[in-house]
């Protein structure tokens, strides 16, 4: 299972990143939405992204937009993770297309609920 | 109508329990904020996020640059590198100050945008009026955080001050 | 840092024995920052003269305040879902069809914790049945005085809020209030929330559709376990429900359930004629 992890915060995407290699996911990582654009181009194509909102270059919620455009990208489940956390921007995101949002500040376990809400964390990370 | 200030907007306990809840998700499980005031030191280190909307200014995080250290450590646990460098420190203190500053928004009035978190010499504060500090030790060091109005205009427009002068006292 | 050693290791011992949670040396931060509010509701100013004053003058309700701020946990929103995902696919086309369009369809959360099981459950069946508000009702219990208070306001911090509830329940059913969110009003008048000691003979309740008895048992001797599922099998219906956690079952216990699998989990039934 690979999983794609789009955040500006290189600390932050350690903390993800290592969180669902934890889950045993083979993870990539990107620093905003048009990095993690060309990624998708190159052809590696995820189960799951987590997306961070704010970022330079192309924000969490055009990168969600563009992926739910391309027929392509269909099976790619969006996971948005970012401080964002008012009650309309969580209704836009999902309207855009994320799947789900775990709101920043998150603990390894809140990760784990939401992907195996999803149906995506590896039964052997199950417990 | 008055710009509002951020002191009738946010009291400081939310801004301590938005915290509480960062480090403890964050930072570690365990790790708590005690609200006690305590002397930062001389060398400090602040990262901030601007908010913009019906409130304008930004939401400041300040420790002393051992205690950023630490608190990067705690915060990448074991997906710390072996040597830290400035930016790794940089970049973490900004993300916590990323996570205060968006749940600092979501309890103003909206809508509201978040900007990208910044570190070095923090923008300077507008009127003491609007401004909010509250101070914590974490391990026993001293930090604070600081939602802070932004100088001057667009904050306090000239038509603003008119219309206050025009309401009768 | 207000906490002496010694007031340290009174607060220790006082957990341990009341909760059996062990407090590990250089835990005086925690026990300092979950403390505070304590104090200062009390008029005091720090956790040192906290512990003086509870130390020199023991009071149940101080002793126990101090015991719940520092052995409360997180619990998740559909906390292993099997059980909930087989209420609406199983149980609830099974009671629809036996009950009466006007019969009330009682439900018990036995161990309510902060509400996150009550809460659940409402959310399903509003989601499920059109006119959930009048024909449900859930009761939530907790031995903790300190939970069903909070069961009942229906707030939960940001932190709770992430453990598990998917996004669009989420924006469907909540509001923003201040740092925590809100349950929406028509699932709070879903739910009536009292205490109950299941060690203790029970209040009149129910007859109860459906209970969800989860994590409690493990807790309990033997004896102990026959006597909570004696008293809960009066409460129920004949044809009633009953969920226990995951790792928890009547076999071995009590005679009385027959086990019914429900999807990927189990469900028990009370036996006829026992």
């Amino acid at each position: 299972m690979r999983a794609l992890v789009i955040d500006d915060s290189r600390a932050m995407r350690r903390i993800v990143g290592g969180t669902l290699e934890g889950f045993g996911y083979e993870t990539r990582q990107a620093g905003h939405g048009q990095e993690a654009l060309d990624v998708l181009h190159e052809g590696w194509l995820p189960e799951v992204c987590t997306i961070d909102w704010n970022m330079p270059v192309m924000d969490g919620l055009q990168f969600v937009s563009t992926v739910r455009a391309n027929p392509a990208w269909r099976a790619v489940t969006l996971v948005m993770v970012t401080s964002e956390s008012e009650h309309g921007q969580i209704v836009r995101a999902l309207a855009a297309g994320a799947h789900e949002y775990v709101i920043k500040p998150f603990t390894a376990d809140a990760l784990r609920d939401k992907f195996a809400l999803l149906g995506l964390l590896p039964q052997e990370a199950a417990l | 109508m008055t710009t509002p200030v951020i002191t009738a907007l946010l009291d400081g306990s939310t801004i301590q329990e938005i915290a509480e809840q960062a480090w403890s998700a964050l930072v570690g499980e365990e790790e708590v904020l005690v609200p006690l005031p305590g002397e930062l030191p001389a060398a400090t280190l602040s990262s901030w996020v601007g908010i913009a909307g019906p409130w304008t200014g930004s939401v400041v995080l300040t420790c002393g640059t051992d205690t950023a250290e630490q608190l990067t450590r705690a915060l990448l646990r074991e997906h710390a590198p072996e040597e830290l460098d400035a930016e790794d420190v940089s970049d973490a203190l900004g993300e916590l100050a990323n996570v205060v500053g968006g749940n600092v928004k979501a309890v103003l009035p909206g809508p509201a945008a978040l900007g990208l978190p910044e570190v070095g010499t923090p923008p300077a504060a507008g009127q003491p009026a609007d401004t909010l500090r509250v101070d914590a030790l974490w391990r026993g060091q001293p930090l604070s955080i600081t939602v802070q109005g932004a100088l001057g205009p667009p904050h306090t427009p000239a038509s603003d001050i008119e219309e206050e002068n025009e309401v009768p006292l | 840092m207000t906490l002496t050693a010694t007031s340290f290791d009174w607060v220790r011992q006082l957990v341990h024995r009341e909760s059996a949670i062990v407090l590990a040396p250089g835990k005086e931060y925690l026990v300092e920052a979950r403390l505070l509010p304590i104090a200062r509701e009390m008029g005091l100013p720090d956790v040192g003269q906290l512990v003086d004053s509870v130390r020199s003058r023991p009071s149940p309700e101080h002793t126990r305040k101090i015991v719940e701020a520092l052995t409360t946990n997180e619990t998740s929103w559909f906390r292993d879902g099997d059980p909930f995902t087989a209420l609406t696919s199983t149980v609830l086309p099974a009671l629809l069809a036996t009950r009466k369009p006007h019969d009330r369809l009682q439900i018990w959360s036995a161990a309510c914790s902060s509400g996150q099981e009550p809460y659940t459950i409402a959310m399903l069946l509003e989601d499920a049945l059109p006119n959930a508000g009048t024909r449900v009702s859930i009761t939530a219990t907790d031995l903790s005085r300190d939970m069903v208070e909070r069961t009942r306001a229906g707030r939960f911090s940001q932190l709770e809020i992430n453990r598990g509830l998917p996004a669009p329940m989420l924006v469907r059913h909540f509001t923003r209030a201040g740092s925590e969110w809100e349950v929406a009003p028509t699932l709070r008048r879903m739910v009536t929330a009292r205490e109950c000691n299941l060690a203790a003979p029970l209040p009149p309740m129910g007859p109860f559709d459906v209970v969800y008895l989860r994590n409690v048992l493990i807790y309990f001797d033997l004896p102990t376990k026959q006597a909570i599922l004696r008293r809960v099998r009066a409460l129920m219906r004949p044809d009633g429900w009953l969920f226990l956690g995951a790792a928890e079952t009547t076999l071995g216990v009590d005679d009385s359930w027959e086990r019914v699998v429900t999807g990927r989990s189990s469900a028990y039934r009370p036996l006829k004629g026992k």
